[in-house]
């Protein structure tokens, strides 16, 4: 493993004083690993919170900005950070009465700090909602996890709560993005855990596999590598078949690298992407290609759809301000 | 006992993360390292408070290794066998309900049982053992020889099953035929208190 590391045990606590110091406007670190809001929000507003593992940079903290996350706690890496350090962060984004979101990206680890987390604020009387993210479409309804769609979530929630909606409307917001989301992800070669130094999976070189979860997780399709074209193809009939998408409906499509793809790949598939919808008389009303959840040097991406509306449309549109996702 | 688990726990630890390479990210060992280091720490027996007391602080501080769901578990264990009071005499009947109602609040916070491949296939086999020997009238020592084994049988068993939980059950067919690391480094925590608490035998 190549990577420019100090000690490996000290990774989180570093990597995140590093981002903290080069966007010193935008975010500061608060308690032990967790990123709030260099300026916070006004005090009537609703706080949006994350949790999740680090080694995915820039998520999730890359996200704690103006117009979308107040709080990103940061566990270490591919692990969710504990109930202790979750409830720590809602109580200060709590206090005086204020209220919160709490939005969960669905894996085992992070669901169970954040009931823990959640029977506590409760217990304590805090104003928070929580809405979990299951939008990849590899493993049957009740058992997805969340990848790379919280970040619309966070910017549709987060467009709601900087305009001043209340904390049912944001739930609402959230919710509706969450169900109206699908995601799909393709892996081609490895990464390295930079704790072990060990491939976190194997793969032929030749063979890409499609389903494969943000921690190196099986998927459902391990085949040949395919072009770009024929991968977009199959990645998308998917999506579409499984959030039911008819004619005539607009979609956000967003195309996620995993850390080692290139933009000229991402590029390809896209263009392959758009070309289908048009073909299919669905609208593509928007579109973003970037490294948002990234697995290390992993190479691969995640392709992810959602149906939008005019609301949904406008929130996502409203202006923004996060070190790793910003709009005018 | 807490000394003797972590001893056990560090020596094993590369081991552990090899496990974990097959069912999860490698990074297993790590964490019960991080893990048992804070768990030594709480259970301070110099210490002037309570035990139950120290077990659902620690608790909470191993939840506070940000260990994803290993730690979430195994500090609600600790913490849960912190919700039976233990009185200045420690008998097997008391670590017998102490690690039933650690083992009852992990069960409030995951559906997983045995057979999923999951610490459970260790944890439950070894808190059942220690009642069956609380109610037998054995010996502490005895009772936790009897988890300890029970432990390791279960997490060996658990190279026959197909992970349902976690990580590990969205490989499917491929984690068979290797232990869970979960579950394996439950074996070693009984093992590790039944060392440390049985010197003069043999192991």
């Amino acid at each position: 493993m190549k990577k420019f590391l100090n000690d490996p045990k000290r990774v989180v606590p570093e990597l995140l004083e590093g981002f903290a110091l080069a966007y010193p406007e935008k975010v500061r670190l608060s308690g032990t690993n967790t990123v709030v809001r260099a300026n916070p929000k006004a005090a009537g507003k609703v706080r949006l919170v994350t949790l999740g593992g680090s080694g995915h940079e820039p998520g999730l903290s890359g996200f704690v900005g103006t117009g979308m996350l107040d709080c990103s706690v940061a566990g270490e890496i591919f692990s969710a950070p504990g109930a202790p350090k979750c409830i720590e962060a809602l109580r200060e984004a709590c206090a005086g009465g204020k209220s919160a979101l709490l939005v969960v990206l669905n894996h085992a680890g992070d669901v169970l700090s954040a009931n823990i987390t959640m029977e506590m604020a409760l217990r304590e009387g805090l104003n928070v909602k929580m809405v979990l993210t299951e939008e990849d479409i590899s493993n049957p309804p009740g058992d997805r996890r969340g990848l790379v769609g919280c970040v619309a979530v966070y910017k549709v929630a987060g467009a709601a709560a900087e305009k001043g909606a209340p904390l049912d409307k944001c739930f609402e917001i959230a919710d509706r993005m969450q169900r109206n989301m699908r995601t799909l992800a393709v892996a081609v070669r490895t990464a390295t855990h930079p704790s072990t130094g060990n491939p976190i999976f194997e793969l032929g070189d030749d063979e890409m596999e499609i389903g494969m979860g943000q921690h190196g997780e099986a998927g459902t399709g391990r085949m040949q590598l395919k072009t770009a074209d024929e991968t977009a193809e199959i990645m998308l009939e998917k999506l579409l078949e499984d959030l039911g998408v008819t004619p005539g409906e607009e979609l956000l499509v967003l195309l996620n690298g995993a850390g080692a793809t290139t933009l000229m790949e991402l590029y390809l598939v896209f263009r392959k992407v758009a070309k289908l919808l048009e073909s299919k008389g669905i609208k593509l009303a928007r579109s973003i290609i970037g490294e948002f959840i990234t697995t290390q040097e992993q190479a691969g991406f995640q392709m992810m759809i959602a149906r939008m509306d005019a609301e949904l449309l406008e929130l996502w549109d409203a202006s923004a301000d996060a070190p790793f996702f910003a709009k005018p | 006992m807490f000394a003797g688990a972590a001893k056990l726990i560090q020596e094993n630890c590369d081991a552990l993360s090899q496990l974990d390479c097959i069912g999860g990210d490698g990074d297993h060992g790590a964490k019960m390292l991080r893990v048992m280091e804070k768990l030594e720490a709480a259970i301070d027996p110099a210490s002037e408070r309570g035990t139950a007391s120290l077990l659902k602080e620690a608790g909470w501080t191993i939840m506070g290794v940000d260990g994803g769901a290993s730690s979430a578990i195994l500090g609600t264990l600790i913490a849960g066998m912190g919700d039976v009071e233990l009185g200045e005499e420690i008998d097997c009947g008391c670590i017998a309900r102490s690690f039933d109602a650690g083992l009852r609040a992990v069960a409030t916070r995951t559906k997983a049982k045995p057979g999923d491949k999951t610490m459970m296939d260790a944890l439950v086999p070894a808190v059942e053992a220690l009642g069956a020997a609380a109610s037998a009238g054995k010996s502490i020592a005895c009772a936790m020889s009897d988890a300890a084994a029970a432990a390791q049988m279960g997490a060996e068993s658990t190279k026959d099953l197909v992970a349902r939980y976690g990580r590990a059950k969205y490989l499917g067919e491929k984690t068979l035929g290797h232990p869970d690391a979960g579950a394996t480094s439950i074996a070693l925590l009984f093992r590790g208190f039944s060392a440390a608490l049985a010197p003069e035998q043999e192991n």
